[in-house]
């Protein structure tokens, strides 16, 4: 018996298939799956944000870092309940210490099984991008998550080499463009998806005393540019606005995003793509921040 | 001392000056042991060259187990003209021996003129050799050296046909066991530096390589020959070392490993690759030349059992991609920068994670945690619930901390973590109450909603000398959140309380 008999059986197989393809021709190539996050967006992206793409998230101020950090973690955390495979958290090494260092615990409290992430620190955003790269082109990872602070070499022929990657090996990009706060709007990428995050209060619960109690991680997400298309035919665009923010709350425990802003309006399920964030003046806690 | 030296009568021991008073042009050179001891593990790595089992011995010694090599360099005798040659060319004087066992070979590098004794060994052969030798290539120490010379002991002989008792009566039981030692009857073995690698394949040239093609193109051909060792016991390479001996008597080790048994010469080869591209590499430097190459396989595993499921062959052939993706990171970034992580029971929050290589591979892979009676879903909310909630009992340990995690589900534990907490200046309304506004590089942070304390004390249960911290989960107006901290009890530990961020919540 030789040892990867396995291996071998399915290589067999392979083969006998590449061969009925190369009389019948190649089969249609498997729409991406597209992973649902949130009612507001999912209609605009088609049915939520593709499983091979390439997806940037900038932070609206400098210190929302943190929270760009938070949200892609997020959906890295909805990416890996749909596949049983490992993610990979990349970042620049430097960053760990400006910025701390993402920590287990608070991983594990965010919603990510800490035993399927694996994390990896390259010396400069180079080799972060070479090693986000190698990351997709392989296909093992259910989500790739890397952050970058010095976007000096990020160009348009940098990005799409990370777009053709991510649609290599199917598998979702999450680029958090750290230091690029503000110019989200600016940019010019390959990428599939662009949101820019801010922080946002939480949904703070009573105290008896004076202060309110923190809730969970809150956020605004605006959607800077969706490119639609891939999004096939049946892609909606029930004329969503790309500019709106859209204030999402994400419950670790059953990973999802509530949409707060449904939530605040009272509107029901079906109301998904009306010009939501004019109404936010009613708001009663509508950050000041919001435009 | 050289030999110059030893031949115009001095010795060691001599002052200085006693011996600049005989000789005026002396030239004296400050001794520097350590960097002796340096240059000797250098000449011991080098002479692995020869077998794998070199080991240092004492300070001025080397000590290579040469059983069942030296007929790979015609036999002893050639062995040592060869050694003794290539040393020489390095500008290294050296006294060698050969024998059946370590002390015996050490007693005729030093003090005798024959340098390979007969194996086997009768007493006729041993006599011979041996009885004339003095008696301090036994190496016994001084003092016991002198009594004896003082009883008319000077040569092994002396000892040797003496009886025993009465000499073990006198002197101890060392020079006797010594003597057996000599003889072979007492098991000796020798320390090596490095421990024998399971598989090595190796390469010598005539005349030296020095170009980066041709190492390569000779490490294409190591890793196929190693391959084909490892076969042969159905065996994977998990931990592969690359030693290139220079001419110049220099030896580079190189090692990579593996997170699965590896038995493709291609993807060893690739390894190495990685390895030498890596920025914290320096690149090979062939110096004078190249002239032996040894690819050694220091750790070898079975290879996983085949599969028979197909499933499961998909299944694992992602996580071979996955492992085969870990490998090139890890060799091309270090392994300290491809991390798994997991959770420590531990008091201190900076201290609630360990990180390993991720090429160590670790058990609970997402192939088998599907196997296990809980399933993966159920394993995040049971650890979801550890972390979320609002321990808020002052001055109890988190661990024993009451969870409520259902009014408001707010994380307990921030996304990041300073790995040095920064200083802020926080405002609170009285000393040991919450803060209502801090400064932290320097931007202004009103807060608007606030949880805590939190209170986590050094654990004095290991005696460790650490103010207590009050953890404070606080939200600016803003709505960013930071897990904040005051440092010391007031009035207890500290009068004036110092105040951190130790982390940010998303």
């Amino acid at each position: 018996m030789s040892p990867g008999g396995g291996a071998e059986a399915l290589a067999r197989l392979r083969r006998a298939v590449a061969e009925i393809e190369a009389e019948a021709g190649a089969p249609r190539e498997r729409p991406a799956r597209r992973l649902p996050f949130s009612r507001a967006f999912d209609s605009a992206l088609g049915g939520g944000l593709a499983d091979d793409g390439l997806h940037e998230i900038a932070p609206a101020q400098p210190q929302d870092g943190a929270a760009a950090m938070a949200f892609a973690l997020a959906l890295a955390a909805r990416f890996l309940s749909l596949r049983p495979a490992s993610a990979l958290l990349i970042g620049e090494g430097f960053a760990d210490q400006e910025w701390g260092a993402l920590y287990g615990p608070g991983l594990i409290a965010h919603g990510l099984p800490l035993n399927r992430l694996v994390f990896v620190r390259a010396p400069d955003a180079a080799l972060a991008f070479w090693a986000i790269e190698e990351a997709l082109k392989c296909g093992a990872p259910a989500a790739v998550v890397g952050e970058i602070w010095n976007l000096k070499t990020y160009s348009l022929a940098a990005s799409r080499r990370l777009l053709l990657a991510a649609r290599k090996g199917r598998v979702p990009a999450l680029l958090i463009l750290a230091s690029a706060y503000g110019q989200a709007e600016r940019l010019s990428s390959a990428a599939d998806t662009r949101f820019e995050i801010a922080a946002l209060p939480s949904l703070r619960s009573q105290a008896a005393a004076d202060l309110d109690l923190p809730g969970p991680f809150a956020c605004g997400a605006r959607l800077v540019k969706a490119r639609l298309s891939r999004a096939g035919p049946e892609a909606p665009l029930r004329a969503f606005n790309l500019g709106h923010v859209i204030s999402l709350e994400w419950r670790s425990e059953n990973l999802t995003f509530n949409d707060m802003t449904f939530k605040d309006m009272g509107l029901d399920d079906e109301a998904i793509s009306l010009p939501l964030a004019a109404a936010s003046g009613d708001r009663p806690r509508a950050a000041a921040r919001l435009r | 001392m050289d030999a110059e030296a030893a031949r115009l009568g001095l010795s060691q021991g001599l002052s200085l000056p006693d011996a600049r008073a005989r000789f005026p042009a002396l030239v004296a050179v400050e001794a520097e042991p350590l960097e002796e001891a340096r240059l000797l593990e250098r000449l011991c790595d080098w002479c692995s060259r020869f077998t794998p089992l070199a080991g240092l011995d004492g300070r001025d010694g080397l000590m290579l187990d040469i059983s069942g090599v030296a007929h790979l360099f015609d036999g002893e005798a050639a062995l040592i003209e060869d050694c003794r040659a290539r040393l020489a060319a390095q500008g290294f004087t050296v006294a060698i021996g050969a024998a059946g066992n370590p002390r015996a070979a050490w007693a005729l590098a030093r003090f005798s003129g024959v340098k390979i004794a007969p194996e086997p060994l009768d007493d006729k052969a041993f006599a011979r050799l041996f009885y004339d030798l003095p008696l301090a290539a036994l190496s016994l120490d001084e003092t016991t050296q002198a009594d004896m010379a003082r009883a008319g002991l000077r040569r092994i002989g002396d000892i040797a046909l003496r009886p025993r008792a009465p000499i073990t009566a006198r002197f101890g039981p060392v020079p006797v066991a010594r003597l057996d030692a000599l003889k072979g009857l007492e098991r000796s073995s020798i320390a090596p530096r490095f421990p024998p690698p399971d598989f090595c394949a190796e390469r010598r040239f005539a005349s030296p390589i020095q170009t980066a093609e041709a190492i390569e193109a000779s490490l294409r051909k190591l890793a196929d020959d190693l391959v084909v060792l490892l076969e042969r016991q159905a065996k994977g390479a998990r931990r592969v070392e690359l030693a290139l001996y220079r001419v110049d008597g220099h030896v580079r080790r190189i090692p990579v490993g593996a997170s699965r048994p590896l038995n493709e010469a291609r993807a060893i080869a690739r390894l190495f690759a990685e390895r030498l591209a890596s920025p914290h590499e320096d690149a090979i430097d062939a110096g004078y030349g190249v002239d032996l190459m040894r690819l050694a396989c220091l750790a070898a595993e079975p290879l996983a059992p085949s599969q028979a499921e197909l499933e499961r062959a998909h299944e694992a052939e992602r996580a071979h991609a996955l492992a085969g993706l870990l490998d090139r990171l890890s060799a091309r970034l270090g392994a300290r920068a491809v991390t798994r992580r997991e959770l420590i029971d531990a008091h201190l929050p900076e201290q609630a994670e360990a990180a390993a290589p991720a090429t160590l591979g670790r058990a609970r892979t997402h192939s088998e945690s599907g196997h296990c009676e809980r399933s993966p879903d159920q394993v995040r909310r049971e650890a979801i619930q550890e972390y979320v909630g609002r321990p808020t009992t002052p001055g109890s340990p988190r661990c024993s901390a009451p969870r409520d995690d259902g009014l408001n589900g707010a994380p307990a534990r921030p996304l990041r973590l300073f790995t040095r907490p920064e200083p802020i200046e926080a405002l609170a309304e009285v000393p040991d109450g919450p803060p209502l506004r801090f400064r932290w590089r320097r931007v202004l942070h009103n807060v608007a909603a606030i949880e805590g304390p939190e209170r986590i004390a050094a654990p004095w249960w290991r005696g460790a000398a650490m103010p207590t911290r009050d953890y404070f989960r606080a939200e600016d107006t803003e709505g960013r959140r930071f897990w904040l901290y005051r440092e010391g009890l007031i009035g207890r530990e500290t009068l004036h309380a110092k105040w951190f961020v130790h982390g940010l919540f998303g």
